[in-house]
């Protein structure tokens, strides 16, 4: 069945994010990006994922991926309080205009870079940033990590039942090299 | 000054006789009394400040967020726009984006015009063309933002209608950029999206200022009164009167008719919205029911025993909402006629009878003058049937109906703030209501989940019904609309603003589309207030700045004062009174720097962006008139911050911090570039969360032209609100520091540090200015 927006009015235009059911499908996209951004907002913070929160689990992909990470939203504090030091702040209005430039070497100099996975940002905010991406980005590879379909990246998932959302997540995190 | 004047006069008894459908129109006047010379610019028309608009839009550049990503507004399409396609007409995504926003920006100005031109008709048929308008006591600059715009010095009722057709011709123009095959250039559509903002800002003025000179309103006054507010404090003991909108004539006539009749023992009138502050302005016994999004709630609480609504942000299903609990609704404005048959030559006794048989829903009354009569006779016949009456379900009852909820989440994917209503009707399931009482608490009042229920459980009652015992105690004393600020307040703080001694100067205006609950906008106006900001309100945002008490059982504007000063909460009034936020930037360039006004837009708004520390926050914006509010304060350079759903207006105006050509401006003494801090940074920007909003406003403020201790004031409150909301010290500070007066000493090591970690280079303070003409000897 097609995905559906989460938010049943945010329909998107005639391109939309192809289904992320299997952690298998990002192999290819993972192994190509050279310069992936792990971008997590402010929900992440209340989001648990198995024994820890979506701040935990951004920050083992972080490690096992070696992907910088920039919070937005003040979820910054939560990383340094979890006394993890790879993530830079930024507001996500500023994210989706800078991800425009394909030059942008992004919030830790490291980039251009060539993919984001994003997710924790209020359903409808990262709907418009990543809108911003899907028609000015162009040069990045978008994949949503939220369990919430999100048309305008590469990638989103499905509308995902939490349990089976949750076991895909750590099967990304093993495809990074993490999770061991 | 040249204008001309006209008037209308149903009767006028003359020496010559009496005159019937009298018109008279004056060609020409000279306002040969004003001494200050015209500026370059007076009515200018689309194009005449588009060479400033390119500035700031090529300091602030639009970031657009298509959020539809086809058009559909002429039958060549639906044209796909997506990546670098163009539609049929050869419009690209960026122009389509920029064209809504134009679009959005018209509908608001529109609102807001319409809404003047009907209170400048109404006034003038009432009390006569030449009526003085008078902004009060200490504003011999009256009206800053009409001279400003416009060289005109509106002294009468004529005056404000010959601005009003500049508007109206205005808007005309822009709105017909829009039409297809009309602009094609983004760069072009954004600049009219600022000739719309300020023509709105413009019509808004005129339409306080004749609402305060005629109907008794506060007159510049900070001690404007304080008026009872919050769903506890209507008096169930008495027949209840509910307005909705923004516009005061209609429900004047309510005020005024229980006032003739002496009826104030058994009748009362509640607002909503911005006819709330307008009714308590003219009538402090009137009352404030509550923000925009609190319509709904107080509507099914059947409290209301005649609804009357006028014009603008009215829920559009209010007539079946009202007849669900019994409440004949009165439409009265031409714009929001609601499906209702006109009365308005009908006698009053016989729509009474209607009304109260029944047999109509309610009636469309564009008479004013019966309105009062009709809704306050109708009000006091209906009270007693009605007040035996049930409206909201009981707990048993709402936990047997959500025993048959089918787990489809579809209240959930429909909530604008994904609260899990669903969830909570599952935990009602067990006679467990705590979870629906947090969902009431953040609810805007939309009711999206129950057109999503497939069981048509009328969810939003629910809520309402579990926190009906909290509404009880929603009851706050908030101070109501003050109108202008005087000039010798702006003498007072003129300096200590221009310099950043008051550090800035926060507006939290605009709709009640909030993320999360009200208390965020009274939790951000109390951060910097505390921090002795200015703070100023209006609308639905100074509504809910004055709904939390704090220990002692107090609102923030019983705590604090209204005059405009440094730790003072200043209340200005209704949406129209939002131009008086502008007009106190503007009257600082005037009175501070002695910089005339008269037609003198760029130069202002230039003085105003460089120096006036002034933030706009419109939290729960959710309105074309928020776009087009807005945008009037993108024109005068001042940065305008909204909550996460103002991500949908689909375009942010954000600079680039590492674009240093960015941030130089001219040193108006010698006239060489110099390079500047990103201070502003953005000009509009959606913040996901308070704390981010926090610390924006907190860095927004900053200027090029704060002195030493006022960029170090300025500073020291950035560094502050950024770990505590973020938890580090902010990597930026070295980059505002030009000079060591500018270090905050107590944080002077860390500072240092940082500046020799970035191979920080001393620079000088510029007398700032983005325009080459402002340059000493005219920078030739």
């Amino acid at each position: 069945m097609r995905p559906v927006p989460w938010q049943t009015g945010e329909i998107c235009g005639p391109e939309s994010a192809k289904s992320l059911t299997k952690s298998d499908v990002l192999k290819r996209d993972l192994g190509k990006a050279k310069k992936p951004l792990l971008i997590v907002g402010s929900q992440a913070i209340d989001e648990k994922h198995g024994k820890g929160d979506m701040v935990d689990y951004a920050i083992a992909i972080s490690k096992a991926g070696n992907i910088p990470v920039v919070a937005t939203g003040g979820a910054i504090k939560a990383f340094i309080e979890k006394g993890f030091e790879g993530a830079k702040s930024m507001g996500a209005m500023e994210l989706a205009s800078r991800l425009q430039d394909p030059d942008w070497k992004g919030p830790h100099g490291k980039g251009p870079h060539d993919m984001i996975l994003i997710y924790g940002i209020p359903y409808y905010m990262q709907w418009t940033l990543l809108s911003a991406v899907m028609n000015f980005g162009t040069h990045l590879t978008a994949i949503a990590l939220g369990r919430y379909y999100q048309p305008h990246a590469n990638w989103s998932f499905p509308n995902m039942k939490e349990k089976q959302y949750h076991e895909i997540l750590d099967e990304i995190l093993a495809l990074v090299g993490g999770g061991k | 000054m040249k204008k001309k004047a006209y008037f209308k006069a149903d009767e006028a008894k003359t020496g010559l006789g009496v005159f019937k459908g009298l018109e008279v129109r004056i060609g020409q006047i000279v306002d040969d009394e004003w001494d200050e010379p015209m500026g370059p610019t007076p009515m200018p028309n689309p194009t005449k400040l588009r060479a400033w608009d390119h500035k700031l839009l090529t300091k602030y550049q639009p970031s657009y967020m298509p959020y539809c990503q086809v058009c559909c507004l002429c039958t060549f399409g639906k044209c796909d726009l997506t990546g670098d396609k163009r539609g049929a007409c050869g419009i690209d995504m960026k122009g389509q984006q920029a064209r809504i926003v134009l679009a959005a920006a018209n509908l608001g100005c529109s609102a807001h015009l319409a809404h003047s031109r009907h209170l400048i008709d109404y006034l003038i048929d009432e009390y006569g063309p030449r009526t003085a308008l008078i902004q009060g006591p200490g504003t011999e600059i009256h009206a800053p933002v009409t001279r400003l715009i416009t060289g005109m010095r509106p002294r009468t009722l004529e005056d404000a209608s010959i601005i009003l057709d500049y508007c109206e011709s205005q808007l005309t123009h822009t709105l017909s950029a829009t039409n297809t095959g009309q602009e094609g250039s983004w760069m072009d559509f954004e600049s009219k999206v600022f000739h719309v903002g300020m023509v709105d800002q413009l019509s808004m003025e005129i339409a306080d200022l004749a609402q305060v000179s005629t109907l008794g309103f506060p007159q510049a006054d900070p001690e404007a009164p304080l008026v009872e507010s919050g769903i506890g404090m209507m008096d169930t003991n008495k027949a209840i009167i509910l307005t909705i909108g923004h516009n005061i004539i209609p429900a004047a006539s309510i005020t005024d008719y229980i006032t003739e009749k002496r009826v104030g023992e058994e009748v009362e009138v509640g607002g909503m919205c911005c006819t709330a502050w307008d009714i308590t302005r003219r009538d402090p016994k009137a009352k404030v029911v509550g923000p925009i999004s609190w319509q709904l709630r107080f509507i099914r609480s059947g409290k209301a025993d005649v609804i009357v609504v006028d014009e603008q942000c009215v829920r559009t299903d209010v007539v079946s909402e009202a007849k669900k609990v019994k409440a004949p609704v009165i439409s009265t404005s031409d714009k929001a006629v609601m499906g209702l048959p006109d009365r308005s030559d009908d006698d009053v006794d016989s729509i009474v009878e209607e009304l109260l048989s029944g047999k109509i829903d309610g009636a469309y009354i564009p008479d004013h003058h019966k309105v009062g009569e009709v809704a306050v006779k109708v009000a006091l016949a209906i009270k007693p049937r009605r007040r035996k009456m049930k409206f909201f379900p009981t707990k048993k009852q709402i936990q047997k109906m959500a025993l048959e909820c089918t787990k489809c989440s579809e209240c959930i994917r429909a909530c604008p703030n994904d609260q899990n209503v669903m969830e909570a009707v599952l935990a009602a399931q067990t006679g467990n209501f705590e979870l629906l009482h947090a969902v009431y608490k953040n609810c805007i009042g939309c009711a999206r989940c129950e057109s999503a229920c497939p069981n048509d459980y009328a969810l939003h009652s629910w809520m309402a019904a579990i926190g009906e015992a909290e509404c009880k105690d929603e009851r706050y004393m908030v101070r109501t609309g003050r109108g202008a600020i005087q000039d010798t307040e702006i003498r007072n703080v003129g300096q200590p603003i221009v310099f950043g001694e008051i550090p800035g100067v926060i507006a939290h205006v605009g709709c009640a589309n909030y993320p999360g609950g009200g208390q965020d906008v009274h939790d951000m106006a109390e951060e910097f207030a505390k921090r002795r900001y200015i703070i100023v309100t209006s609308g639905c945002a100074a509504v809910s700045a004055g709904h939390v008490r704090d220990e002692n059982g107090q609102t923030i504007y019983e705590r604090r004062s209204g005059e405009f000063d440094a730790g003072c909460v200043v209340n200005v009034g209704s949406c129209v009174a939002n131009s008086h936020i502008a007009g106190a930037a503007i009257k600082i360039a005037a009175i501070f720097a002695k910089r005339n006004l008269r037609g003198n837009y760029v130069e202002i708004a230039d003085y105003i962006h460089n120096r006036v520390g002034a933030v706009g926050i419109s939290w729960g914006a959710m309105s074309q008139k928020a776009a087009s509010i807005a945008a009037g304060f993108w024109r005068l350079g001042v940065p305008v911050i909204v909550g996460p759903h103002g991500s949908k207006y689909r375009r942010m105006l954000l600079g680039n911090p590492d674009d240093e050509r960015a941030w130089t401006v001219y040193d108006a003494r010698t006239g060489d570039r110099v390079v500047t801090a990103p201070g502003p940074e953005h000009l509009f920007y959606a913040a996901e969360t308070v704390a981010e909003a926090n610390v924006m406003t907190a860095k927004l403020v900053l200027r090029p032209n704060d002195t030493g201790k006022g960029r170090s004031i300025k500073l020291s409150h950035y560094i502050d609100i950024h770990e505590k909301s973020y938890g580090f010290f902010p990597e930026d500070v070295w980059k505002y520091i030009r000079r060591d007066t500018d270090i905050p000493i107590t944080l002077k090591d860390k500072i240092l540090a940082q500046m020799k970690e970035n191979k920080w280079k001393e620079r000088r303070i510029p007398d700032p200015t983005l325009l080459k003409e402002q340059i000493i000897g005219g920078g030739k």
